[in-house]
């Protein structure tokens, strides 16, 4: 099952800022290179970026939680 | 002043095995601040192999040390002798160093938008930073701290935090000094050039950056030039050394924005005049040693 | 020809050599490669003088196309490096020509990985250093991180000839173990925490917080109570407050109790918080490579061990030096 990682370590987002909406939701179609959420590591928020198209099955991790280089944070569909 | 401080025996540090630390006294005073300037001073002259660098601070002072070339101890031994030779200046040292007019434009629109910005991590959020030092303080209102500052001028005790941060102290006695907090919690942005307040230090910030020093005013010069393109910063990006005595003056929007022009013009010269005086005298009697310092700087 | 070409610059990859000293008093920080042992190593690998300059990358790595025959090293981090998409060795000396390409997968264990070109990176030296230091944007390449797409200078007499190979034995590189164990001499204003504090310090497995970098590491895990007094005139009201000092790299101070920062390449110089501690020049490698979210601890020791352990690193070096005949 297809999945997407985080590159980096720190604090998980999954909203440009907090008064605005989510990347993308569940059930989503993306397109590889789309922003899907940020990491907030380093005094700086980095894009996290979708390396291949697909349909966001369920996010694995919550908006604001600590994430770890290599843990999945997406589940694609199929 | 009148009260002579005695200060308590140096309290010998290591930080690490790179660095030796020196505390001369908890408490901030003239007095702390002048012997360790007796010693950096002398040890600098002493030029020993491995000594890389030589910090004084306030009341304490640090040395940065190679471990390959110099033992950290053996260092201690040597600070320790010159404590015991030099540890106090003599009575009739004379300090030479320059005297600079730093205008300032207090309660500034700029430092204003930043401190409105952070209200929620200072003492009282319903007051500006300079109300507030003026209320703490016993003043009427802000002129009367402001009238406080720019009465005496200051004697740069510490360089650091950043690049060209000068650390002063006022040249007047302790009964006399200005006294503020930190914020509660540092900011994470101070506009390049804030004149700000801590403890009882006054500081210009050399960039744009965090800080939790509070925010009164703003300086049109710079204290730190990277590009090195005003005449003052020929030879060091940063300008204030150590030692240096600096007069806050208090100055207008049209003088501010007339000094601004001139900076951006790559014309601007702080007023500096060349001068000395003895600490002993300026410990006895520092009004009259202020005024003769301000009578050189503005002659 | 003498040319790297930055295809994607990574997250924060700068520009590092052993750092730039005697500007500590007027507040500049050293700067310089976190993990020095690392940066010597890779240099060593590759012919280069031990102080080069090469590039420090931090959790993700640049990708990197040459345009002549170098070369090349990588160390610190482990992280699957390819070189045209095929897999090539770590602490390993890789013989590379025009149109490779050098790219990273994900890290795997540590937090910074070092690539060391022979010749080296050659930015201009600022103040006797080509080290990075971004906050006032000065030194290595235009005093800031990589970004994609541009182009660094390489010495022109670091052109190779001969097959590349060399290789670090394993027990030549450093351990990534975690939690890391941080051997600090506790002094400064130790004074100033109480006795239960200062043990609760030493006992307390401290995580790495998202604000980590060459500036500091900021830490979480306990509180740590001070000592009640009547504040020292000029230091200020809160409890954690000294009189602004000098703050040595490696320094742990504690604002607020309850979040212990430790200072690294890119510190401040000083200020008004209580230091505890100095982590030992050589542990600042290990510090170095701990990231976001892995715990860390800090074990008291004394100058001595310090300078020991020093010693053993500078032993360990020469030993590499042996090993690989340069």
């Amino acid at each position: 099952m297809a999945t997407i990682k985080a590159a980096m370590p720190g604090v998980f987002y999954r909203r440009p800022a907090p008064e605005k909406p989510a990347y993308v939701d569940d059930g989503d179609a993306i397109s590889a290179g789309q922003t899907i959420a940020l990491i907030e590591v380093m005094k700086t928020f980095n894009e996290v970026k979708a390396d291949e198209s697909g349909t966001v099955a369920a996010f694995l991790v919550e908006d604001g939680d600590e994430v770890d280089v290599g843990q999945d944070i997406v589940r694609l569909e199929g | 002043m009148t009260d002579k401080i005695q200060l308590p025996p140096a309290r010998y540090e290591y930080g690490g095995d790179e660095f030796v630390f020196v505390e001369l006294d908890q408490a901030m005073s003239l007095e702390a601040n002048f012997a360790g300037m007796a010693v950096t001073n002398a040890l600098r002259e002493e030029a020993i192999d491995g000594v890389v660098d030589i910090c004084p601070s306030n009341a304490s002072y640090m040395v940065q040390v190679d471990p390959d070339r110099i033992d950290p101890r053996d260092l201690v031994t040597e600070l320790r002798r010159l404590e015991a030779s030099v540890g106090t200046l003599p009575e009739d040292y004379v300090l030479k160093t320059r005297v600079v007019d730093v205008p300032v434009l207090f309660n500034d629109p700029w430092s204003h938008e930043t401190l409105m910005r952070f209200r929620d991590r200072h003492q009282d959020p319903e007051a500006t930073d300079l109300e507030y030092a003026a209320r703490i303080n016993g003043f009427d209102g802000m002129q009367g701290v402001i009238d406080a500052m720019t009465s005496a001028p200051w004697i740069v005790t510490m360089l650091g935090f950043v690049p060209g941060l000068p650390f002063c102290y006022q040249l007047v006695p302790r009964e006399r000094q200005i006294q503020v907090p930190k914020y509660v919690r540092p900011r994470t942005d101070t506009p390049e050039r804030t004149f700000g307040f801590g403890g009882a230090f006054a500081v210009v910030y050399p960039v744009r950056g965090a800080g939790g020093y509070q925010m009164f005013g703003m300086a049109p010069a710079p204290v730190f030039d990277l590009s090195q393109s005003l005449p003052d910063f020929a030879e060091d990006i940063s300008f204030p050394k150590a030692n240096d005595v600096l007069r806050y003056r208090a100055i207008d929007m049209a003088e501010f924005e007339a000094t601004r022009a001139e900076v951006e013009a790559g014309t601007f010269r702080y007023r500096i005049r060349e001068a000395e005086f003895e600490p002993a005298a300026l410990l006895a009697d520092p009004d009259a040693v202020n005024r003769e310092l301000l009578e050189v700087l503005y002659r | 020809m003498n040319r790297l070409l930055v295809r994607a610059g990574g997250l924060y990859t700068t520009v590092q050599d052993t750092g730039r000293f005697g500007h500590y008093h007027m507040g500049m920080p050293p700067s310089g490669a976190m993990d020095i042992y690392s940066a010597v190593v890779a240099n060593m690998l590759v012919g280069n003088a031990d102080d080069a300059a090469v590039l420090e990358a931090t959790y993700v790595g640049p990708k990197l196309e040459f345009t002549d025959d170098r070369l090349l090293a990588v160390t610190g981090a482990d992280a699957p490096v390819t070189l045209n998409d095929e897999p090539v060795e770590p602490w390993t000396a890789v013989r590379v020509r025009p149109g490779d390409v050098l790219a990273f997968a994900m890290i795997r264990a540590g937090c910074r990985v070092y690539v060391a070109v022979s010749g080296g990176i050659d930015v201009p030296v600022y103040l006797d250093s080509r080290s990075t230091y971004t906050l006032t944007g000065m030194g290595g390449h235009e005093g800031r991180k990589l970004v994609d797409d541009e182009t660094l200078q390489l010495a022109a007499d670091g052109q190779a000839t001969g097959s590349g190979g060399a290789v670090v034995p394993e027990n030549l590189r450093p351990d990534l173990d975690c939690p890391a164990e941080l051997r600090t001499v506790v002094g400064l204003c130790s004074y100033r925490l109480t006795e239960d504090a200062l043990a609760s310090f030493l006992g307390t497995e401290w995580k790495v917080t998202k604000d980590a970098d060459r500036v500091g590491y900021r830490l979480r895990g306990g509180k740590l109570d001070f000592t009640e007094r009547e504040q020292p005139f000029g230091a200020g009201s809160d409890p954690a407050n000294v009189v602004d000092l000098g703050y040595p790299i490696g320094s742990i101070q504690v604002p607020g109790g309850d979040e212990p920062i430790v200072l690294l390449n890119d510190a401040v110089t000083g200020g008004g918080y209580a230091t505890i501690g100095t982590v030992i020049s050589v542990d600042r490698d290990r510090i170095a490579q701990a990231k976001t979210g892995e715990s860390v601890r800090f074990r008291s020791v004394d100058l001595d061990t310090a300078l020991a352990a020093r010693r053993d690193r500078r032993e360990r070096i020469e030993q590499v030096r042996q090993q690989l005949g340069r």
